[in-house]
């Protein structure tokens, strides 16, 4: 008991006071943590989506819109640089793409099924103004 | 007073490390958990949280999973004040016995509750954790429905609105009651801050949200939250449903310290009609019949009342 970390506890059993050092959680990022197996985090709701966000570097100008509002914690921002998405828990609800502002819009969705890279091979042109 | 994290811009604020964790049971496009997100990361202290029962408590808490990454209670749906408002009460004693074994942490007592647990069931509760000056936070999501037990109406939901057990059709335009003004009932508790919030206004959001974590007592927040699944709209519109409802007034951003001075924090450049963000909401739908249409001319009508009684509560500072 005395060597077990807050989340290593099963759910239900009783705690006392801790005695060692408070883990800093908010100064450690996702990748750095040490998840038990009952957070969430370790599930996924992957399969919740019918269509899915295909993200193209080239046109992203990080401006973090889609962190800030997407609702499932999936899009990865590590030194205010956008580098990706959670497919893990993306729900495909389409929010980043609605807020993305670069034209042609950096985030897209797409069928589920669809391959990565045909898509960004394809991807739109630049739209002109009217 | 408490330093507070520093975010002067989005970049910045998305070096954040959340402590709300994907994979919830939210729905896709909820914007419950924008909201949440929003607060927590405005801190990097501590957190002591607790969640009303509503959607984001059976959300966020399904057996064996859990989405929190803080300290989290969840008793019933109308205590989550008092849960959190007793900590607080534990640790100031506790402070003072100096039994503490870290004392110099400085953490943040915040509950979330939805509209029903906090304008119906939970009232009196949180009526009693602001009357009582507990140093809390307590944040509403407001959906102006009861969304996790399939839409019944709540002394939050407004007028026309169709709602399960206030339904639209030959008879009835729904919902006849119009919606309860929660922010002046809470100010007038003599509380120090008491503020309307809105996720797509993030950086006003966060400043109001450090502004109520640093004062001392406790602190009212009202969150807009839009419900894809209640409201009737798509998922990906949750955004835009927010920026309608902020630009038109419906839900203006305003902030009340000590029960005097009230601020209008946001003033949109152009303001839009009412009627297009009832028109992009299914549960609005009815009103577009030609027998309903002066609904909206009230709506309108009651909105622009709302407004001007601001603008000139700021300008009198009472």
């Amino acid at each position: 008991m005395a060597n077990t970390g807050w989340d290593e506890f099963e759910i239900g059993a009783m705690l006392r006071t801790f005695d060692g050092k408070i883990d800093d959680i908010a100064g450690t990022l996702q990748e750095d943590r040490a998840y038990s197996p009952n957070s969430s985090f370790v599930a996924s709701v992957a399969d919740w989506r019918i269509e899915k966000p295909i993200f193209a570097k080239d046109f992203c100008i990080d401006c973090q819109f889609c962190w800030i509002y997407c609702p499932d914690m999936s899009i990865i921002a590590r030194d205010k640089k956008m580098i990706g998405i959670d497919m893990d828990h993306c729900k495909g609800c389409g929010i980043c793409v609605e807020v993305c502002p670069t034209n042609p819009k950096s985030l897209l969705m797409f069928d589920e099924h669809s391959d990565e890279e045909t898509e960004l091979a394809q991807w739109p042109a630049k739209e002109e103004k009217k | 007073m408490s330093e507070m994290k520093k975010i002067k811009n989005l970049k910045e604020f998305s070096t954040s490390a959340d402590r709300f964790e994907g994979a919830n049971l939210l729905c896709p496009g909820c914007a419950h958990s924008i909201i949440v997100r929003e607060v927590l990361n405005a801190t990097n202290d501590d957190l002591v949280l607790s969640a009303s029962t509503g959607c984001l408590e059976v959300c966020t808490a399904v057996y064996p999973y859990t989405s929190w990454d803080a300290s989290w209670i969840h008793i019933g749906f109308e205590n989550g004040s008092t849960a959190v408002a007793g900590a607080e009460a534990m640790y100031n004693a506790l402070k003072k016995k100096g039994r503490l074994k870290q004392p110099d942490r400085n953490p943040k007592f915040v509950s979330f509750a939805g509209d029903g647990a906090s304008y119906d069931i939970g009232f009196q509760w949180i009526s009693g954790c602001m009357e009582r000056g507990h140093n809390m936070m307590h944040v509403v999501l407001d959906n102006e429905v009861y969304a996790n037990t399939g839409g019944q109406r709540s002394s939050s939901t407004p007028i026309g609105s169709s709602s399960t057990t206030a339904p639209s059709g030959r008879i009835s335009y729904g919902e006849k009651k119009n919606k309860k003004d929660m922010v002046s009932i809470m100010a007038a508790h003599q509380i120090p801050y008491s503020a309307q919030v809105a996720p797509n206004k993030w950086k006003d959001m966060v400043k109001k949200i450090q502004y109520g974590m640093q004062v001392e007592g406790p602190v009212f927040i009202n969150a807009v939250s839009p419900c894809t699944t209640e409201w009737k709209f798509d998922p990906k519109d949750t955004m835009l449903l927010t920026d309608l409802s902020t630009d038109s007034l419906v839900f203006p951003l305003y902030e009340i310290i000590d029960n005097h001075e009230l601020n209008i924090t946001y003033r949109p450049k152009n303001i839009v009609p009412v009627e297009e963000y009832l028109a992009a909401q299914g549960r609005f739908k009815h009103l577009f019949k030609d027998e309903y249409k002066y609904l909206i001319k009230e709506w309108q009508e009651r909105v622009d009342a709302q407004w001007d009684y601001l603008n000139r509560r700021e300008e009198a500072r009472v």
